[in-house]
This record gives C-alpha cells, structure tokens and sequence, in this order.
C-alpha cells in the first residue's frame, strides 16, 4: 500500500525568500527579477513522517504584495500548482495563500482535492499552549486580541468552553455582541491587555498592540504574522511565544532542502507550524472533508483537528523563536500572581 | 438621523453579504451606515477578502487605493494632498468630496492618510461598486 500524500502551498514573504527558491530551483530568472508572477510554482522540498504520510512544500513564487494586488491571478497560479501535484490527499495553504481567495473557498472550487487553510490547527495549537501556559504560571485569566478573525474567535470560543476566563480586546459594536454571546467578555484593546498576565495576538494584522500596554513579567502568546507588538520598549521579564508551534513530530524527515527551507521560513530546527501539520493529518488519517476553509470555522473542527493529530503522537510546544520555553520561565509570573493575592 | 440609501439595492444584497461572510457576521447586523472597522471590526487582510468577494461577485477589479486617487483627481501640480502622511487642509476637502456618505465634521485636522480607512462605511464600498459596474457597462455597450 502507497503512503499517502499531501501538499503544502507556500509563498515567499520577502525578495530574499524568493531568491532561496531561485536558488533551490536553480532558477536565475527567479533569483533575479522583481516580479514573481510569470514564474510557475514548483517544489521547494519533501517531508515525511515515515510510514505516516509523505508530504512536499511547493512555492508559489510571488511576494505579498502581488497576492494582494491581484488575488484572482493568485488563485490561478495556486490552481495550476495544485493541477501539478500527483497522487495527493490533502493540500494546505500557508501565510497570505490561506487568506486570500475567500480563505480557501475560491481555490476548492477549482480543486478536486481537499483544500485545508491551517486555521483549525493553528487555534488548536494555540489554546493548547495557552492552556499549558495558565497552568504554569498559575493565571486564570486572558486577553485574547484578533476576535473579529477566524482564529481568534475560535482561540476565545475554545478556551472558554475549557473553563478559562477570557476578555477579548478589540472595536466594533457586532464584536461586542458576538462575544456577549458566546459569554465572553470584550472590552477595548489597552483594557484588555493592560489587566491580564496572558495574552493571546490571534491578530489577521500584526501590530495591533503597544508593548506598553503589557504588564512586566506577562506573556504574549503570538499567532500573528507579523508580530502583534508594535516597535517599542518592551517590558521586563515578557515572554512572547509562538503560538502555533508544534513539536516536530517523531520520524519525521525533511532531508537538506527541508532543513533549509525550516531554517529560513523560521520553523527552526525542532518545530513545525501548525498550518503545516493540517494537511498531513488529513492525508495520514484518510480525512476527506478539510478541517479549515472559508471564514467560519466551528470549534468542533479544532477540536476534531486535535483529537486526529494526538492519535499521531502530535503535540502543541511552548516556544519562544526556535527555543523551547522550560517551567523555570515562568516562576517570576507565577509569584507576582501569587503575590498579589496576599 | 441615518441617511437614506440612495445604493442599488442589488449592489447593497450583494455588498452585505460579502461583509456578513467576510467577517462572520449576520446579514442585519451590517447596515448601508456601517463603519466596517469601528463599527463591525474589520481588520485589513479581512479588507482583502471582501475585496475579492466583491471582484468575484460584480466580476470587476478594485483599484488598491481607489478613494485616494479620486480624491486626488483635479488636483493642480502646486496643490499638495498629504504633508508627512498628514492631510492638507485641502486634501480633507477633496476627500470629504470623494466620499460623501462620511459626515464632513470626521475629516478632521491632522487626519493621517493611515487613518483614513477609519471613515470608510459600507456605503463607501456601495458606491464604489456602482461607479465601477457602470463603468464596466460603458465599457461593453
């Protein structure tokens, strides 16, 4: 019996990442000219989680910029990348590509095999290290920003329904109500944050909060790309956390253009992203229906995703950068909390 | 009082429920008045997904920026928009022109280009898709 296959779709987030995949593909009019749209995307590197699934990461060569200007043609050259791919059960979309095209819809419609965005891991993984965190530091609450998005709605949602109390930060009266529903609290973003210890920056745009706001010796759980934290003096003892960071799972093998790819697209030498982990799922277990796609994502889905990816040995890693974060970290948050008690 | 909507109403169906879809939310709770930031709490890559939305729907294509290049339509080359990403006194005034539907008091002084977004309605984006519906019926006639 084959082993089963999936894919994931990546795009370069600056020149300097395309001109890699010039290099990895030995293509130097890739490597040099400035516009990426003319290029056809192609294999950056193959993964394997050996006798579970074997998956590649393809690179459709435009910048940020072009995908943002010009979605319709993005969707056409994530569709031709898909119409390349042979043998495949499940594909996943990574940064702007899971964003752009109505979050994954416009791609399916093209697509006979499943589309997954990655927004069901990713939430997992987030509540997961958030649940980890709480416990270490001996916290009860958190602030979770980016409530109006499709992670964030399910990072609160989820962590709610686990008994946490949460305040999302955020604008808008239909934001409000929302939460106000699903028994949440909302207040604005400084409120929110400047109150709690963890806070979660489940964010569709980076730099939302001022590091001002934070409390010394709290944690930012970061989901979003790029950094919820605005440019500034941070303050003493924060701790920020990927967190959508996974363990790089057992026997998983990426030979040396995966290890370089890992390298540069900031995974790091022991982790993965949950985004990518979604669609290896998905193929390792025979799921047809994906996880993620289009702006709604009920909790159910994320708790699906994580039931799946715990029966392979899957699990969610407190990280800052590339580091593991250890309990020690934690101990300064966890006695001002217990100093503020008495 | 709220304004009329002088929209279309098969651009405003079409609008709403790109909006509602968009950002999750019920078909009521977005209005012709809607601040889609302040009001419905829309961040920008939300932007880009009811951009597509509505590109896919009316099968047409938004100019990135749009407001701003008709706001800037007319201007002589000694009048200036924006000093420092700041609007000119003048700069409010053609913008407040290009967008009628915001109250003129929101064009404030030291309004920065950045925060421009902060006054779009969803009757900005109506009336942007009727300009360019029509533009595309001239076009194909």
């Amino acid at each position: 019996m084959s082993i089963p296959r999936f894919a994931f779709l990546v795009h370069p987030l600056t020149m300097n990442q395309r001109r890699f995949v010039g290099v990895r593909r030995m293509d130097w009019a890739l490597y040099t000219r400035k516009h990426g749209r003319h290029f056809q995307a192609g294999r950056i590197c193959s993964l394997e989680m050996k006798g579970v699934a074997m998956g590649e990461v393809v690179s459709v060569p435009w910048l940020p910029q072009e995908l943002i200007g010009d979605q319709s043609g993005g969707v056409e050259a994530m569709a031709s990348a898909v119409e390349q791919l042979k043998d495949v059960q499940a594909v996943g979309l990574g940064s702007l590509l899971a964003v752009m095209g109505a979050r994954g819809e416009a791609l399916a419609e093209r697509c006979e095999v499943p589309i997954t965005t990655g927004a069901a891991a990713t939430s997992w993984a987030a509540i997961e290290n958030t649940l980890q965190v709480l416990e270490r530091t001996g916290e009860t609450e958190v602030a979770v920003l980016g409530f109006s998005g499709t992670v964030g709605e399910a990072v609160a949602e989820g962590l709610a329904s686990a008994g946490v109390k949460v305040v999302v930060g955020g604008k808008g009266k239909a934001l409000a109500r929302r939460a106000e529903g699903m028994g949440i609290g909302f207040s604005s973003i400084e409120e929110a944050v400047r109150g709690r210890r963890i806070v979660v920056g489940a964010g569709t745009t980076g730099g939302v909060l001022e590091p001002g706001f934070l409390q010394p010796h709290s944690v930012l759980l970061d989901v979003a790309l790029p950094s919820t934290l605005r440019v500034g003096p941070r303050p003493k003892g924060l701790i920020v956390l990927a967190a959508e960071a996974m363990n790089l799972p057992e026997g998983w093998r990426r030979g040396f253009w995966g290890r370089v790819y890992h390298l540069i697209s900031g995974y790091g030498p022991s982790q993965i992203y949950a985004c990518l982990a979604e669609p290896m799922v998905m193929a390792a277990l025979g799921i047809e229906t994906p996880f993620a796609q289009g702006r709604r994502l009920p909790i159910s889905q994320v708790q699906a995703f994580g039931e799946a990816a715990k029966s392979l040995g899957l699990s969610a890693r407190l990280a800052s950068g590339w580091k593991l974060v250890d309990s020690q970290q934690f101990h300064t948050i966890k006695a001002r909390g217990l100093a503020s008690l008495t | 009082m709220a304004p009329a909507n002088p929209c279309d109403p098969a651009i405003f169906d079409v609008v709403q429920d790109a909006f509602a879809e968009a950002l999750g939310l019920d078909l009521d709770e977005v209005s012709y008045e809607s601040k889609i930031i302040d009001d419905l709490g829309a961040e920008s890559l939300d932007l880009l997904d009811i951009v597509f939305r509505l590109e896919r729907s009316f099968d047409i294509k938004i100019p990135r920026g749009g407001i701003e290049t008709a706001a800037k339509d007319g201007l002589a080359g000694d009048e200036v928009y924006e000093i420092n990403g700041v609007l000119t006194a003048l700069g409010l005034e053609k913008l407040s022109r290009a967008m009628p539907e915001v109250p003129r008091e929101e064009f404030r002084e030291g309004l920065k280009v950045a925060e421009v977004p902060l006054l779009f309605r969803v009757a900005t984006f109506c009336r942007l898709i009727g300009h360019l519906v029509e533009e595309k019926a001239q076009l194909s006639a």
